[in-house]
């Protein structure tokens, strides 16, 4: 006990936890940010080459502009559904009470135990026009880009029914009651008081689907190589900004030449990503809703009867048709697949190699991002915490390919470009940390900070108080966190690949592998056996906090 | 017009039984506050009433309608919240506009209404306010002027009044009295303040564990309460354990547990019953002779000086004297106390205690 005081009066020195502090934002500074934008610096250094490989050659150039317009579009388009699909969902998962609503909202977040990897083989296989289909397979599909959208709307989804359903939560539901009370009908309460007061919500939903559909790379490749060995050929050209990434890093392994096209369309993809967050910000703070018109018969009338039940089938029937079985149609993809022998040893070798890194990365997240959360949320009223809590989003919303290929300059440049287990975790470490960070922060700022006062009142040090009374109340954030980190490493490819190019030995990287070597059943396998050992560990951590709560 | 009848309510949450047995009828402009203590059912009977929840059995009459399965937009009631729930993102003349708005009133009608009901609330100059920028009296005078302005003739009021200062407490009461008064209003008020319910009503229906348990004028209630629980619930009161001693055409005599024998009012009760005697700290006085007891606390109110003494028959008692008073009391001292036997009423004693009797919940 004596040792443990002497730790304690240690860390509460006022050197230590200036020092402390100091070290927390360095770390973010120039682990998280700086590397995240170095390749913007390519455009400065080398833009001679830029202009004679890109600007100078239509050809590369209309590729380009090809594959951003395309993800933008599909961005776009993944949003505005989500959104249309979500609400209904999540308005169902607020305000209605219901047996079998726990069960609905696990349901909701299952996708989100998938690693990419498997979804985009997943959903290919589902959907894809193919003149041998699968026993239940659609078998509809035949563009690429139709196949695209209903692959992101599959894991954009979730963010965008958690993040309606958490502002929800917040909105006090007497301000639609009130509403009723005063004459208005359900859907003319909703749409005339909820509604408005949902901006925030909203805001962060629309940009965490966007940004997620903007970045996605390992599940885009999958579903359009899979779809492409299914017979669409067209599906073999068809680029979206990050699968470009993805495939010119690969080739300039080989071919150096590639090397400033690749600077330009990831630097292209991060200004673009990054104007967009400020011009989404800005356009649904300021945008109004129309409010002062009401149309009380027709509302009315939508408000009761068969109309609210459509909706809410219709949402539910959505759920179920183009969220849930495409993610986990692999199942039967594999059961109905004369099967094929997979080599064991490389696949639980990319396996461990996955979970170990998923694993160190999201103990780093955890160890430095909550004090930076903590950091951040206790200092709002300076400017430069305000700055910082911006610059967190920068990593979530920059297209991770791009992000990696940054990751690859920076690190390559700085000369430890052996070292590439250290290289890929720090990779990681920039686009998961967000996820802690933004998690732990939104619940500390819930929390009254009279509970802490209170605590040091009563004689606790500040780490004690932390410790006591702050971490238990935020402590199923930081689980969230901490599983948004590992499952988002765990599923990561586009960054990986853009680090380390064909050196990467992560199980999603793996699986492409074999898909475009046409090895379908066993990248079913693969995907398969890969979403059982995640969900296992879910599970795992689940339960181990649970056991911890109980015994304090 | 907007009468209210609920026949035979009950509402269960589960094994929870909320409400019971609740037969009540309001009358067209009265004032009727529902009192108890809290968990007594009082909010679940007026959201019952506003359509917010379905009673388990029995059904709510409004104007002579069956309102059984009526939406809540459709059952002409303004509601004022506890927690006054102004729309945050409107301005006060917004807030009070959102009625007429949403029932398609005439332009012109749009435009009128919200400042007549926002000048009588006296609000008129702070109408382009947001609700964060009025005070708390401020903003729940706009949600009663919300209300108001929806066309409403009934009016519900689910503890208006209990989220504000003291003060503003008591000047909102008297303005919600007026207003509804003037405008002819049948409303039914739920509070836990039974000051409050004196106050405002013109009559209480007083609840206990989900149920009435008396319902009268405030006066009635106060003066000659028909329950236990009513006579200590509203005001205060000193209840003295003994036995009927006699029973007297003009009075009642009954000996306490030390063998004193006091007065009260002429009762039904016979000989050797085991009653309560219920004796309100106003009117208890001291003098030369009566009931002996030892000062045991003083308490300086202001007005009036309050003293509570422990009786030679074991009760605890409390009675005041003027602060203009010149005798000097202090604790330790004897005292013997009187009363008018008209001011002491009888209660048969409750065979599950007296405690037990008078609980709050």
């Amino acid at each position: 006990m004596k040792r443990m005081d002497w730790v304690v009066d240690f860390i509460s020195r006022k050197g230590f936890r200036k020092g402390w502090t100091v070290f927390i934002v360095a770390f973010f500074l120039f682990f998280v940010v700086l590397p995240t934008l170095y390749v913007v610096t390519y455009a400065f250094t080398d833009w001679s080459a830029i202009e004679t490989a890109v600007l100078s050659n239509p050809e590369t150039l209309s590729t380009i502009v090809d594959s951003v317009v395309i993800s933008f579009e599909i961005a776009a388009i993944v949003t505005v559904i989500d959104f249309l699909a979500g609400l209904p969902i999540a308005w169902i998962l607020v305000r209605k009470e219901f047996r079998g609503k726990e069960f609905l909202d696990t349901l909701i977040d299952m996708p989100l135990a998938v690693p990419t990897a498997a979804l985009g083989f997943s959903a290919a296989v589902f959907w894809v026009m193919n003149p041998d289909p699968v026993p239940f397979s659609l078998s509809v599909i035949s563009s690429p880009f139709l196949l695209i959208i209903l692959l992101h709307i599959v894991f954009s989804y979730p963010y965008m029914v958690r993040s309606l359903a958490a502002i929800l939560e917040e909105i006090d539901d007497t301000y639609e009651v009130a509403g009723r009370t005063l004459g208005a009908s359900r859907l003319t309460a909703a749409r005339t008081i909820t509604l408005p007061l949902f901006r925030a919500g909203l805001a962060t939903g629309v940009i965490l689907c966007f940004s997620r559909s903007m970045s996605e790379t390992g599940g885009t490749m999958i579903a359009l190589s899979t779809m492409a060995n299914l017979g669409i050929g067209e599906a073999a050209n068809f680029f979206t900004g990050s699968t470009l990434i993805g495939e010119w890093r690969s080739l300039v392994e080989t071919d150096p030449t590639y090397a400033p096209s690749l600077a330009f369309v990831s630097i292209l993809l991060i200004a673009l990503a990054l104007i967009l967050l400020i011009i989404l910000k800005l356009v649904i703070m300021k945008f109004h809703l129309p409010l002062r018109k009401v149309w009380p018969m027709q509302e009315k009338m939508l408000s009761r009867g068969i109309f609210p039940k459509m909706k809410d089938g219709g949402a539910l029937l959505f759920l179920a048709l183009i969220v849930l079985i495409p993610s986990f149609f692999i199942f039967t993809y594999v059961l109905f697949s004369d099967p094929a022998s997979l080599d064991m040893g490389a696949l639980s070798y990319a396996l461990g190699y996955s979970f170990l890194v998923a694993g160190v990365v999201t103990v780093i997240d955890i160890a430095l991002g909550i004090p930076f959360a903590l950091h951040i949320t206790k200092h709002r009223d300076r400017a430069s915490s305000n700055v910082l809590d911006v610059l967190v989003n920068v990593p979530l919303i920059v297209p991770t390919a791009a992000l990696g290929y940054s990751l690859f300059l920076f690190w390559g440049s700085i000369g430890t470009g052996g070292a590439s287990f250290v290289v890929l975790i720090l990779a990681h470490v920039a686009f998961t940390y967000p996820l802690v960070v933004r998690n732990v922060a939104g619940a500390v700022e819930e929390i009254d900070p009279s509970f802490e006062e209170t605590a040091r009142t009563l004689g606790a040090r500040p780490i004690q108080s932390f410790h006591r009374v702050l971490y238990p109340l935020i402590k199923s954030s930081i689980l969230a966190g901490a599983i948004m980190a590992f499952t988002r490493s765990l599923g990561e490819t586009g960054a990986t690949q853009a680090v380390l190019g064909r050196n990467a030995l992560t199980a999603p990287v793996y699986i492409v592998s074999l898909v475009k070597a046409d090895e379908l059943y066993q990248a079913g396998l693969a995907c398969i056996i890969l979403i059982i050992v995640s969900y296992i560990f879910m599970l795992l951590l689940r339960y181990l906090t649970k056991k911890r709560k109980e015994a304090i | 017009m907007p009468e209210v009848e609920l026949v035979n309510i009950a509402k269960r949450f589960g094994k929870v039984t909320a409400s019971a047995d609740i037969n009540l009828k309001v009358a067209d402009g009265e004032y009727v506050t529902i009192l108890g203590p809290s968990g007594c059912g009082k909010t679940t009977l007026i959201r019952m009433i506003a359509g917010l929840i379905e009673p388990s059995e029995g059904k709510v009459f409004i104007a002579g309608k069956d309102m059984t399965g009526v939406p809540i937009e459709e059952r002409d009631i303004g509601y004022v919240f506890q927690n006054i729930a102004l729309f945050p993102h409107l301005t006060a003349l917004g807030n009070v506009s959102f009625g007429p708005i949403v029932k398609d009133m005439p332009e012109e009608e749009v435009k009128a209404v919200p400042q007549r009901y926002l000048e009588m609330v006296k609000l008129l100059d702070r109408m382009g306010m947001f609700p964060d920028e009025l005070s708390g009296g401020e903003q729940q005078k706009v949600s009663l002027a919300r209300a108001l302005a929806s066309g409403a003739k009934l009016l519900l009021l689910d503890e208006p009044l209990s989220a504000l200062d003291a003060r503003v407490r008591m000047d909102l009461r008297y303005e919600l009295r007026r207003i509804t008064k003037d405008l002819g209003l049948t409303v039914i008020h739920v509070t836990h303040d039974q000051e409050e319910a004196m106050t405002v009503s013109d009559r209480i229906v007083l609840m206990r564990n989900g149920r009435i348990v008396e319902s009268n004028t405030p006066e009635a209630l106060y003066l000659s309460p028909q329950n236990l629980f009513t006579a200590n619930f509203i005001g205060e009161t000193n209840l003295l354990e003994g036995v009927v001693k006699e029973v007297l055409p003009d009075r009642s005599l009954v000996e306490l547990r030390d063998g004193t024998v006091v007065e009260a009012k002429p009762s039904k009760f016979r000989r050797g019953d085991a009653v309560v005697l219920s004796i309100r700290p106003e009117r208890v006085h001291p003098a030369n002779e009566g009931l002996g007891s030892v000062i045991i606390k003083i308490t300086y109110m202001g007005t009036y000086i309050r003293i509570t003494v422990e009786s030679d028959s074991e009760d605890t008692m409390l009675f005041d004297v003027s602060t203009s008073e010149d005798r000097v009391y202090s604790v330790g001292d004897r005292v013997n106390l009187i009363w008018s036997k008209r001011s002491g009423i009888l209660y048969p004693r409750p065979p599950e205690g007296v405690e037990e009797a008078i609980k709050l919940e």
